[in-house]
């Protein structure tokens, strides 16, 4: 492979697309990679200095092939970091752009659209932080039909359009709703509380966090999601339906979200649900959304033990 | 017979013949010879309304003469809205005698409790016809509330009321004739399903005459659905059939308003207006009369099959759609929902987990 040959053209192929401008500013510091949270939690490989590098040596096929190309969730923690300023995201948008044209395909868990079930509402459309779903027109069964697609090149699984969708016509393996249900279940524990904990993957910086939730007993059990936008509130009302005590949903801080407006998004529906327990004379705090920033190491002990105390008093005084 | 205009399809109808008809021509050959062939027995109709507003039966009435044609075909043994029957004339019944009875209304007092039960025994289809019955609607909403701060507010606190005597109503009462008792009045307001075993749904409030008549031609056509589907009424949601243009991520909401204080375009989505509709959670077959009127979807049609709480859903939806990182001007942006409870569960809030956890 002549890599000289390929090395101005695909720089400049990368800096014509808008976000790619600033691709050569980088001075390969790694401040970026000292804030990502891809590369402390699911991929070591994962280096943005270094795609940079990659893509200003010109070597275009290592660029695509990189994991850092398709695992970036435009979380833009690194981007106020950069002392270059550089829109780290913004670049690397652009190299995947670039890659999606020659074929390549994103290797990230997406979301399925049920076209039997969709009614084209267009709430993904408007909810995705990422704009992967779009409405199309289609035959179905022999009628045509205007329904979702998910372009699974753009989406990044944070199953935000799985919990909005007013339906349950969209999907995502691994935390579908049979799925979740499944583990929503927690066996009596003699007037212990139960406490379900839905805990975003992204929230919990430090292992240590990770593996104090782990420690619990039985009483409470933690659910992963991909993104804390992946709560709906039926979900809640289900667990306090079956007998569970609360639901503790544990989210990004404002502005961290990896997956963008994932936090926004459930923060303002749990809000929605406890200003509807406010109306209904019912609002007995059983229902938290705890919203942990990058620096707030440790604080998930103090949420988990203060609302199983909560939960203890509420049961007392029942 | 005027053919039925088949805007909507009944969900999950599937072609049965149901041989009632059948076995009574086969009861007796003596007959046969002796006598020219019998007219097999009318089917036989009910319509009853317990908490309702009488919206239901103005529906059904404007079937117009279509009405009078199904009334040759089926013999009504009870319907107190429009004639004359008494209770006796129900409890005189044989079990299951009744082939199909349409019931309105949510069960609200012991009086509904019990002709709902009465109704179950005599009737071989349980319908339970219209929003009251099928989830609650409106008068569910009572569940905002338990039923002595209701009567508080209704005998003693409403500021149009003058009663220095402080009048509440008494169970028996005692008249010239004898003693009178009035029914109980319970906490909670509940679906029909809630109360008996319910055979089929027919949402709507009210459901449209169209889907009524859709309703009656394939019942009598021995078209049965299967049991505890949801008839006259699509399998999606209004979405669906609204031919408004659909918004994108540019059209989130920075903040809600009430239809009136817009002037609403009458080609694009409320939502991306900014107007709260129900439609993404609310099922298609009413013909979208709101929505051609330029008013939101107000969701009584109920949610679309597999969902179970259609006010949460639509909550979901809703919330999904607040376009701000700022916690402060979030909530900034909910206080501009003025009744996020009643705005979301106005006709299902009887038949909502919600609900369900309150009265637990």
């Amino acid at each position: 492979m002549s890599h000289t040959e390929a090395a101005e053209t695909f720089a400049d192929r990368v800096r014509a697309i808008p976000g790619g401008e600033h691709l050569e500013m980088c001075y390969s510091c790694g401040t970026c990679v000292s804030k990502c949270m891809i590369q402390q939690k699911i991929e070591p490989e994962y280096n943005p200095r270094r795609l940079l590098r990659l893509v200003m040596m010109g070597l275009e096929e290592e660029a695509f092939q990189s994991p850092t190309t398709w695992l970036c969730s435009e979380c833009d923690l690194c981007y106020p970091a950069c002392p270059q300023e550089i829109h780290i995201s913004g670049v690397i948008s652009a190299i995947r752009q670039l890659a999606i044209e020659v074929g390549y395909e994103s290797p990230l868990d997406t979301v399925s659209v049920d076209e039997a079930k969709c009614s084209g509402c267009g709430i993904c459309v408007m909810v995705c932080p990422y704009e992967a779903p779009h409405l199309i027109e289609k035959e179905i069964d022999g009628q045509m039909d205007r329904v979702s697609e998910v372009d699974p090149n753009i989406c990044r699984g944070c199953g935000t359009c799985v919990a909005a969708c007013p339906l349950g016509a969209i999907a995502r393996e691994g935390v579908s709703n049979a799925e979740i249900y499944k583990q929503i279940k927690i066996k009596k524990q003699n007037g212990v509380p139960r406490l379900v904990v839905f805990v975003c993957d992204w929230c919990l910086r430090a292992d240590d966090d990770v593996t104090l939730l782990e420690s619990y007993p039985e009483n409470v059990r933690v659910i992963h999601i991909p993104c804390s936008g992946r709560i709906d509130p039926e979900m809640a009302l289900r667990a306090l339906r079956s007998g569970i005590d609360g639901v503790l949903v544990c989210g990004c801080a404002p502005g961290e979200c990896h997956f963008k407006r994932g936090t926004q998004v459930s923060s303002c529906k749990i809000d929605l649900l406890n200003r509807v327990f406010d109306q209904m004379n019912m609002n007995d705090g059983r229902v938290r959304f705890a919203q942990i920033g990058t620096q707030d190491r440790g604080r998930i002990r103090g949420e988990v033990d203060g609302m199983l105390e909560h939960l203890v008093a509420w049961k007392e005084a029942r | 017979m005027a053919k039925a205009k088949s805007t909507a399809k009944s969900t999950k109808a599937k072609p049965k013949a149901k041989s009632k008809a059948k076995s009574t021509k086969a009861k007796s050959t003596k007959a046969k010879r002796t006598t020219k062939k019998k007219a097999p027995p009318k089917p036989k109709l009910a319509f009853y309304w317990a908490a309702s507003c009488g919206g239901c039966e103005i529906s059904v009435v404007e079937l117009g003469l279509r009405l009078v044609e199904t009334g040759e075909l089926v013999d009504i043994v009870f319907w107190p809205c429009l004639m004359d029957f008494k209770y006796s004339d129900v409890e005189a019944l044989k079990d299951g005698e009744i082939t199909a009875c349409f019931f309105n209304g949510a069960i609200r007092n012991s009086e509904g409790e019990h002709i709902a039960k009465l109704l179950r025994e005599k009737s071989q289809l349980l319908i339970a016809f219209g929003s009251c019955s099928h989830t609650g609607g409106i008068p569910g909403l009572a569940n905002f509330y338990d039923a002595e701060s209701i009567l508080e507010r209704v005998f003693d606190t409403v500021p149009s009321l003058d009663d220095s005597r402080g009048t509440r109503p008494t169970k028996t009462t005692k008249v010239p004739e004898g003693k009178i008792e009035i029914p109980t009045f319970y906490d909670q307001v509940k679906t029909l399903a809630q109360t008996v075993k319910v055979d089929y749904y027919m949402p709507g409030c009210p459901p449209v005459v169209d889907q009524i008549w859709n309703v009656f031609q394939a019942l009598l056509a021995g078209q049965i659905p299967e049991k505890g589907a949801v008839i006259g009424a699509d399998a999606k949601t209004n979405c669906d059939v609204c031919p408004r243009e659909k918004g994108g991520s540019s059209q989130r909401v920075k903040e809600w308003k009430r239809p009136h204080e817009v002037e609403l375009d009458p080609d694009v989505c409320f939502l991306t207006q900014g107007v709260i509709c129900c439609g993404p959670a609310t099922r298609a077959g009413c013909g979208l009369p709101c929505i051609s009127g330029n008013m939101p979807c107000r969701g009584c049609y109920g949610p679309p099959d597999d969902v179970v709480d259609q006010g949460a859903k639509l909550l979901s939806a809703i919330g999904a759609l607040v376009d701000t990182d700022d916690p402060e001007v979030l909530g900034q942006i909910l206080d501009t929902i003025a009744d996020p409870a009643g705005t979301s569960y106005r006709f299902g809030l009887a038949n909502s987990v919600l609900s369900e956890l309150k009265y637990k």
